[in-house]
C-alpha cells in the first residue's frame, strides 16, 4: 500500500502532481456551491410569495360578483346601499328587551337615546374573501390570510382591525380612479366621502332602522333570517331577507362586524371617540356570529375586541360616509 | 478567533500533542461512518424532529457525505491507496473552543433560543469533522483528528444561524468555510497556507449573499447581534475571557488595537457631532465579542508585532466605516462585523511587507522584546487591561449609555444634531420591531409629518396598524384620520422594553421602578408622575 503524501507537496508541483489531486477541480465546485446559494435563495424569496398569492386565485371564480369591479356584487351600486339622513333610537330598552345587556343602557337617567344621522352608504353584504383576495393582490404580505379551499363567497374573517381599515383604504383608492365605479358613489366620494368601517350608530341603524326593532326583520328571533347557533359561517346572503331594514344580508348573526367605534360607555357621541388615549385600544364589534346564541345577534349589542385579535367568527363589512 | 489546523506559530504553552496515528487503511472510513450516522440518529431528537426542512437538512447533509465516503472507500480500494488520520491536539483549538463553549452558556442563560440551538450546534459539529476529513483524504492527505473543526463551527454559530427551514444553507456555509481554507490558499513565508479565516471566509461570503438578495430575514443574524447584550455585563464578560486567549495565543496587539481604534474614533466622533456613532454603546457587544473572536486566527493575520497592531486597527476602521455604507445602503449594520474580516485577510502579506520595509529601528524597536523582559504579550496584556478599566469606569462599557435613552435622541433630533433623527428613526423602528406600541405610533407619526424625514404615508400607515394592533390608542386613531397626527406617552409595557438598555428584563418590575427608571432617562411625564405620587 501506498503511504500518504506529506503536505509539502500537496499543491500540485513536481512529480507528485499526479497523485495529489490539484485545487482547480475543488475551487471550481466550491464557487458552484456559492452561486447556487446565491440563486437559490433569490428564487425561493420571490417564489414563496408568488405561491402564496396564486393558491387564492380560485376563490374568485364565485358568480354574482364583478371581476373587473373588484369582486364586489354585480348589482347596481355595487352592493352598497343608501342609509337615509335621519334620528334613530340607540341602546335598548329592558322594558322591551329582557335579553338587553348593561353596556345597552343609554345613561342611568334613560335606557335609549336618539342620535341623528346623515346620509351614508353600508354594504349589502359583508366583506367576502374574495374580495379582500383581490386587496392581497396587491399586498402579498397578507396573502397568507386566505384559506384557499373555502368558496369565495364566504366572510373574510380571521383579519385584524388595522387589516380591515387596510381593505377600506385600498378600496377607496379604486373607486375614486376607476370608470366601473357608479356614478352616484363616485360623485359622493368626491365631495369628501370615505369608505371605512361603519361606526357602530350606523351600523346601529342600518340594522334596526328607524323603527327601533331588536332584530333587523322584527322583534321576534328568527333562525330564517341569520346564521347563528351554527358551527360555520354561511356564504354572504344566504339567508335572504327581504323584510330586514334597507334591504341589508347578515347584519345579525354569519360573522361579527368591527367599526370604528372605540368601545366606551353611552350615551354615544362622535366627540368621545379621540379621549382616553391612555387607555389600551378595543374596539366595538356588532351582529354577533354564527357561533353565537340568540342574546348575541339582536341589533343593540356591543361587542369589544382588541384591534391586534383574528378570529375565525370576526369579519366586516364597509360604509361609505362623510363623517 | 477560529485557528486553523495548519497554524504552526506555538509558544511554550501550545505544542501540539499527537497520540501518533489513529486510522488506517479501509477501516478508517468506520471513523466518518459512524459520524455521518450519528448525524443521521441526531435527526430523531424531538428539536429537529419538530421541523420537517430540519429533518431532511439532517437527512440531506448525511446522504451527502456517505456518498462521498462510499466514492473515496470504492477510489482507494481500486488504487489500492490508504486513507489514514491521526490524533493532533492544538492547544490554540481546544482553549479557543472552552472560551467559546463559556461564551455560549453565558449569554443562552439569558437568551434561551442558544440553548435551543446546542442539538443544532452538535449536528454542525459532526458534518464539520467528517467534511473536514473527507476532504483532506480526497486531496490524499493524512488527517490530523483534533479539536479543529469545533472553534471554527462555534465561531460561525457566534455570528449567524439559518432558520430552520432554511437550515441546509448552514451545512453549506460551513462546507464553504473547510473548502475556503483547503482550496483558497496562497504562499506565505515560503509556505503554502490559507488566505482566509475559515468562519470569516464563510461567514462573509454568505453575509454577502444575503445583503444582495435581501434575504437576512432568513437568518437570525439580527437577533443574534441585538441579543448578546441581554446578559449582564457583556463586555466585562468578554473582555475577562479574552484575557484567557491573549495569555495563551498573543493576539493582544491584534484585539486591543481594534477596540482601541474603535472605542478612540467612536469618542471622537461623538465629542464632534454630540451624539455616539453606534447607536447604544461605543463599540456594539457582538463587534467587541468578534475582535476577541474572529480576527485573531494567527494563521491569517500578520506575523509582526507591528504588523498586528495595525491589523486591528484596520479592523477597527473598517467596522467603523461599512456601519455608515451598509446603513446607507439600508442593509442590517450587524454585517459591519463580518465583511471586513475576508478583506483583513487578504491584506496581512501587504502588511508584513510593509512593515518590514520600514528602516526605522525606533519604530521598530518600540515592539522589541527586551524592553519588556521577553514579556512583551504580558505587558500588552496589561495596558489593555488599564485601558478597558478606564473605558469601563468612564461608563463606557457595560453602564447605562446616554443612546439607550429616547429622550436623549428626541432632543438631539430636535437640535438638528448630525444624523440624530436618522438614528431616532432606526431606534424607534427597532423598538417598534420590539412590540413597543408607542415606538410604532411614534414612527408612524414622523413618516406621516414629513418632518424629519420624507414624508411616506405608505410605511406611516404600517407603522400605525402595527401600533394599533399592540392595543395603542392614538396609532388606531392615526389609522382612521389620515389628516390626524395623535400622540400619547409611552404606556406602561411600552416602557417595559424602551428602558431596557440593551439587557435588562423590566417584565416583573413594580410600576414604580420603572417610573424612576423613565424619570432617569429623562421621560418628563415619568418625572412629573413621580413628583405627583410624593
Amino acid at each position: 500500500m501506498s503511504k500518504p503524501q506529506p503536505k509539502a507537496n500537496a499543491e500540485g508541483g513536481g512529480s507528485s502532481a499526479q497523485q495529489i489531486p490539484g485545487r482547480t477541480l475543488g475551487l471550481s465546485i466550491m464557487c458552484l456551491m456559492i452561486v447556487f446559494v446565491a440563486a437559490w435563495m433569490t428564487f425561493q424569496s420571490r417564489q414563496q410569495e408568488a405561491t402564496v398569492v396564486a393558491s387564492a386565485e380560485a376563490l374568485a371564480s364565485v358568480t354574482g360578483l364583478r371581476s373587473d369591479a373588484w369582486y364586489l356584487p354585480d348589482e347596481p351600486l355595487l352592493g352598497f346601499v343608501k342609509i337615509p339622513a335621519g334620528t334613530f333610537t340607540m341602546g335598548s330598552n329592558p322594558a322591551l328587551d329582557r335579553l338587553a345587556y348593561e353596556n345597552e343602557r343609554w345613561s342611568s337617567a334613560r335606557r335609549q337615546g336618539s342620535v341623528e344621522l346623515a346620509d351614508f352608504y353600508i354594504g349589502k353584504f359583508e366583506v367576502t374573501l374574495a374580495q379582500f383576495w383581490n386587496y392581497a393582490q396587491e399586498n402579498p404580505t397578507l396573502a397568507d390570510k386566505i384559506p384557499a379551499d373555502v368558496p369565495g363567497n364566504i366572510p373574510i374573517t380571521n383579519i385584524t382591525w388595522p387589516e380591515a381599515l387596510g381593505y377600506a383604504r385600498w378600496l377607496q383608492g379604486k373607486m375614486e380612479s376607476s370608470p366601473n365605479t357608479p356614478e352616484e358613489l363616485r360623485s359622493y366620494l368626491a365631495s369628501g366621502a370615505r369608505i371605512s368601517l361603519p361606526s357602530e350608530a350606523e351600523w346601529e341603524k342600518a340594522a334596526r332602522g328607524t323603527d327601533g326593532r331588536l332584530f333587523p326583520w322584527g322583534n321576534m328571533p328568527s333562525m330564517e333570517f341569520a346564521n347563528y347557533d351554527s358551527s360555520i359561517p354561511l356564504p354572504v346572503g344566504s339567508k335572504p331577507c327581504d323584510q330586514c331594514a334597507f334591504g341589508l344580508q347578515d347584519m345579525s348573526g354569519n360573522v361579527w362586524e368591527l367599526t370604528r367605534s372605540p368601545l366606551q360607555a353611552y350615551p354615544y357621541t362622535v366627540d368621545d371617540d379621540t379621549a382616553n388615549l391612555a387607555e389600551d385600544a378595543l374596539w366595538v364589534m356588532r351582529g354577533g356570529s354564527f357561533a353565537d346564541g340568540v342574546g348575541n345577534i339582536r341589533a343593540a349589542v356591543r361587542g369589544g375586541v382588541d384591534p391586534g385579535v383574528r378570529n375565525n367568527t370576526i369579519g366586516f363589512r364597509l360604509v361609505i360616509t362623510t363623517l | 478567533m477560529a485557528i486553523s489546523a495548519s497554524s504552526k506559530q506555538h509558544s511554550r504553552n501550545n505544542r501540539p500533542s499527537t497520540a501518533g496515528q489513529l486510522g488506517s487503511g479501509l477501516g478508517a472510513f468506520k471513523f466518518p461512518f459512524a459520524l455521518s450516522s450519528l448525524l443521521i440518529a441526531l435527526s430523531f431528537v424531538p428539536r429537529i424532529q419538530g421541523n420537517t426542512t430540519l429533518v431532511w437538512s439532517f437527512w440531506g447533509a448525511a446522504a451527502a457525505l456517505l456518498a462521498w465516503q462510499a466514492y473515496l472507500l470504492v477510489n482507494s480500494k481500486n488504487k489500492n491507496e490508504e486513507r489514514v488520520f491521526s490524533i493532533l491536539l492544538r492547544p490554540q483549538h481546544y482553549i479557543q473552543a472552552m472560551v467559546q463553549f463559556s461564551v455560549y452558556a453565558y449569554w443562552g442563560y439569558y437568551w434561551r433560543p442558544v440553548y435551543d440551538h446546542a442539538w443544532l450546534i452538535i449536528g454542525q459539529l459532526l458534518f464539520a469533522y467528517t467534511f473536514d476529513m473527507l476532504l483532506a483524504w480526497s486531496r490524499r492527505r493524512e488527517y490530523s483528528l483534533g479539536f479543529g473543526p469545533i472553534p471554527i463551527i462555534l465561531s460561525i454559530n457566534l455570528f449567524l444561524w439559518f432558520r430552520d427551514d432554511w437550515f441546509y444553507l448552514q451545512f453549506l456555509m460551513i462546507a464553504v468555510g473547510f473548502m475556503g481554507k483547503e482550496y483558497v490558499r496562497w504562499q506565505r513565508d515560503g509556505r503554502s497556507s490559507h488566505i482566509f479565516n475559515p468562519s470569516a471566509f464563510a461567514l462573509g461570503f454568505f453575509s454577502l449573499i444575503l445583503i444582495a438578495t435581501n434575504t437576512t430575514a432568513l437568518t437570525w443574524g439580527q437577533e443574534i447581534a441585538s441579543t448578546l447584550t441581554l446578559a449582564p455585563n457583556i463586555y466585562t464578560y468578554l473582555f475577562l475571557v479574552g484575557l484567557v486567549v491573549m495569555y495563551f495565543f498573543s493576539i493582544t496587539l491584534v484585539a486591543s488595537a481594534a477596540a482601541i481604534t474603535l472605542f478612540g474614533i467612536s469618542a471622537l466622533y461623538s465629542a464632534g457631532t454630540g451624539v455616539p456613532y453606534f447607536l447604544d454603546s461605543e463599540i456594539p457587544a457582538a463587534v467587541f465579542l468578534g475582535l476577541h473572536l474572529l480576527i485573531t486566527d494567527p494563521s491569517t493575520s500578520p506575523r509582526t508585532p507591528l504588523g498586528k497592531t495595525i491589523f486591528g486597527m484596520l479592523y477597527g476602521l473598517g467596522v467603523f466605516g461599512l456601519y455608515t455604507l451598509l446603513g446607507s445602503m439600508g442593509s442590517p449594520t450587524f454585517y459591519d462585523k463580518l465583511l471586513v474580516v475576508p478583506l483583513l485577510n487578504l491584506s496581512v502579506i501587504a502588511i508584513d511587507t510593509s512593515v518590514r520595509s520600514i528602516h526605522s529601528q525606533a519604530l521598530l524597536n518600540v515592539w522589541r522584546e527586551s524592553w519588556f523582559g521577553g514579556r512583551a504579550n504580558l505587558a500588552h496584556m496589561s495596558i489593555w487591561i488599564v485601558i478597558f478599566a478606564s473605558m469601563s469606569f468612564l461608563g463606557k462599557t457595560d453602564s447605562m449609555h446616554e443612546g439607550d435613552s429616547l429622550p436623549f435622541w428626541e432632543q438631539a433630533c430636535a437640535s438638528e444634531l448630525p444624523n440624530a433623527c436618522s438614528r431616532m428613526l432606526q431606534l424607534e423602528a427597532s423598538y417598534c420591531g420590539d412590540n413597543a406600541a408607542w415606538a410604532c405610533n411614534e414612527i408612524g407619526a414622523h413618516y406621516r409629518e414629513g418632518k424629519i424625514t420624507e414624508s411616506n404615508e405608505e410605511l406611516s400607515l404600517a407603522y400605525f396598524s402595527r401600533g394599533c394592533e399592540l392595543k395603542f390608542q392614538a396609532a388606531c386613531l392615526n389609522l382612521l384620520d389620515q389628516d390626524l397626527v395623535a400622540r400619547e406617552v409611552p404606556h406602561e409595557l411600552d416602557l417595559r422594553l424602551l428602558l431596557r438598555e440593551g439587557g435588562q428584563n423590566l417584565m416583573s418590575a413594580s410600576t414604580q421602578e420603572l417610573y424612576e427608571k423613565a424619570c432617569d432617562h429623562n421621560w418628563a411625564f415619568a418625572c412629573e408622575s413621580n413628583r405627583s405620587q410624593i
